[in-house]
């Protein structure tokens, strides 16, 4: 491949970053990543710890500003777009630990998340209480579909604070599918979650990309990774390592290396 | 009129006007999450705005000297004090909102009320610095031929009106979509922004709606007491409002209620009408702080939700159907249930 075609985005990108740098106090956390990811796939983003996976999301999502390079969403420049906006152009985000809306209930958790509510402007709240109405009653519609989905519907009124840990993430994802992505960022969606949680988040996952969502997610789980994942980033010590199958990438020594590295070495030294 | 009346319609007005202050720094702290440690200089700027368009032009001699004077008839007056503040909030919410977030936000804020209350206590040409403003008319005396009493009573029940309807206009807000909003930038403003939401603008909407209640409440309080000054707006007074907040029960504007009856009425302003006790005099007023400081940690070790809590807000009898068990009862978007 040469330089040229590695540097123009892909025609199909949902989404492509550049040179992504970025650094805290001199520490590189990213230094140069360029990845793209496919419309209609879901791709994993892995590396070990401090490869800086977390830094490359925030990056993407607006809650980090980069020091150099560019984010592309489709056909646009979205390069330092605050997170609200990056959202409303159909970038979704969640978050390594679950964050969900503690003093809202459950249902009101999905509530909140519809973009550009009537409900939202002092206008309509005191002139057009109907219009107000009419669209709330759709919004509870879709929201209790949603939970029926994801399995929170008996807890629909539940304070969020009160749900078990799993329900958290569950909650998170049914929030993000609430505003209707077309690319959905999820940071470690499987992070403290049992197995039979596990299969049932990856079946959900691949339910919306068969609905057409674009996912990138960071993941540690490589066997979930192997099982739903279209394609793999690897990054490693900021940089982009390899990208691939993962079935590929079990053969590339380098990355064995990377996530193993210390092991290998240690034994090849001893 | 008897002492007992006068006490009475006096807490009564006090109760009023604490309700409105207690339902702006409801909508900013309880609802909005906006740590807002200055909240009372934007009730003494309502206050010193209203005072300077009612008492008409500064007159030569009369030892008052303060900024604009103009004379407007009631409401006007009560309005642009509102105004003025929302103004202020304007001002501190472009210089401090877009990059500070709760604790250091509170420290700007906190700074803000130092700031203002130095700058008006000894910038005389202002407000007429610590003497403040004394001889602000009676508002419509002259239409209804009332005498210091008959005033007394009439803006009493003038407070109680205007307090209702400011009532039913917060009461819309925070069962509103928008209050949902503002309850969800509380939590966490990061997931809101994340969900497509300019969390500034929203911010920026509940501390200017706090802030015009600030100013009404402070305006209410100079025409009806004539007289405002540095004293009566000392930054510590932010944390009364903020301990009838906790101890009545934040995030439901019916506690606010209680909280407004139970700290600034009941243990602030019925201790002055006390009588001495014998051989003590002026511990009553000494041991004011003591006692709300008290209850404020009784409340927040026993009840810390409040004596009112906030409400659930479920959507059962919205959709109909199955969930509709008791129909007719929703209000305008939720119906209210208490955990």
């Amino acid at each position: 491949m040469t330089s040229a075609q590695a540097d123009a985005p892909s025609p199909a990108a949902a989404l492509s970053c550049r040179e992504l740098s970025k650094s805290f106090g001199g520490v590189a956390a990213v230094n140069d990543a360029s990845f793209d990811v496919t419309a209609g796939t879901v791709t994993a983003l892995i590396g070990p710890n401090g490869a800086g996976k977390s830094t490359v999301v925030n990056l993407v999502s607006g809650f980090l500003a980069p020091d150099a390079g560019s984010v592309r969403l489709g056909e646009a420049a979205v390069t330092g777009w605050p997170s609200h906006r990056l959202a409303r152009a159909g970038m979704i985000r969640t978050f390594q630990l679950s964050r969900e809306l503690q003093g809202l209930t459950v249902l009101e958790n999905l509530l909140v998340t519809p973009i550009g509510q009537a409900g939202e402007s002092l206008f309509n709240i005191y002139f057009r209480p109907g219009l107000v109405r009419r669209e709330e009653r759709r919004h509870i519609e879709r929201a209790l579909s949603v939970l029926r989905e994801y399995g929170l519907y008996e807890v629909r009124d539940n304070w969020a604070r009160e749900l078990s840990g799993g329900q958290k993430r569950l909650l998170e994802l049914a929030r993000a599918v609430m505003a209707s992505p077309r690319l959905l960022l999820l940071d470690e969606p499987l992070a403290g979650v049992n197995p039979a949680l596990i299969d049932q988040i990856g079946a959900h996952i691949l339910r919306l990309k068969a609905a057409g969502v674009t996912v990138l997610m960071v993941e540690h789980n490589l066997g979930v990774v192997e099982q739903i994942c279209d394609h793999v980033i690897v990054l490693a010590e900021g940089r982009t390592l390899a990208t691939g199958l993962m079935s590929e990438l079990r053969d590339n020594a380098e990355v064995v290396r990377a996530y193993l590295g210390g092991v290998l070495d240690a034994r090849v030294d001893g | 009129m008897s002492p007992i009346l006068y006490y009475g319609f006096t807490l009564l007005f006090f109760f009023a006007a604490y309700c409105v202050l207690g339902w702006g720094l409801n909508l900013q702290f309880g609802e909005a999450g906006i740590l807002n440690f200055a909240y009372i200089a934007f009730v003494a700027v309502g206050a010193y705005i209203t005072g300077v368009t009612s008492m008409g032009k500064p007159v030569a001699g009369s030892g008052q000297s303060y900024m604009f004077g103009a004379r407007f008839p009631f409401p006007v007056s009560l309005l642009l004090g509102g105004a003025v503040s929302c103004l202020l909030a304007l001002l501190v919410a472009f210089i401090a909102f877009r990059r500070l977030r709760s604790d250091y936000l509170a420290m700007v804020l906190i700074s803000v009320s130092l700031v203002l209350y130095d700058v008006i206590n000894n910038y005389v040409p202002l407000f007429d610095g610590a003497d403040g403003l004394n001889t602000v008319p009676m508002p419509l005396s002259g239409v209804f031929h009332l005498n210091a009493n008959s005033f007394l009573v009439f803006f009493a029940v003038a407070a109680v009106v205007i307090a209702l309807i400011m009532w039913l206009v917060i009461s819309r807000i925070t069962r509103s979509p928008l209050g949902r909003t503002l309850r969800a930038i509380r939590d966490d403003p990061d997931v809101v922004s994340s969900l497509g939401k300019n969390v500034f603008r929203y911010q920026l909407t509940a501390m200017l709606i706090g802030a015009f209640y600030a100013g009404i409440g402070g305006g209410l309080i100079i025409e009806f007491s004539s007289s405002f000054n540095t004293s009566a707006w000392l930054p510590p007074e932010t944390f009364l409002i903020f301990a009838a907040l906790i101890i009545g029960g934040m995030r439901n504007n019916l506690g606010v209620v209680m909280g407004a009856f139970v700290v600034p009425v009941l243990f602030t302003q019925l201790p002055k009408f006390l009588p001495d006790i014998p051989g003590h005099p002026g511990l009553i007023l000494n041991l004011e702080g003591a006692v709300i400081g008290t209850l404020l940690i009784v409340t927040l070790w026993f009840r810390p939700q409040g004596v009112i809590p906030e409400r659930r807000r479920r959507f059962t009898g919205f959709l109909g159907g199955e969930d509709s068990a008791a129909p007719g009862t929703s209000s305008l978007m939720t119906k209210g249930a208490a955990q």
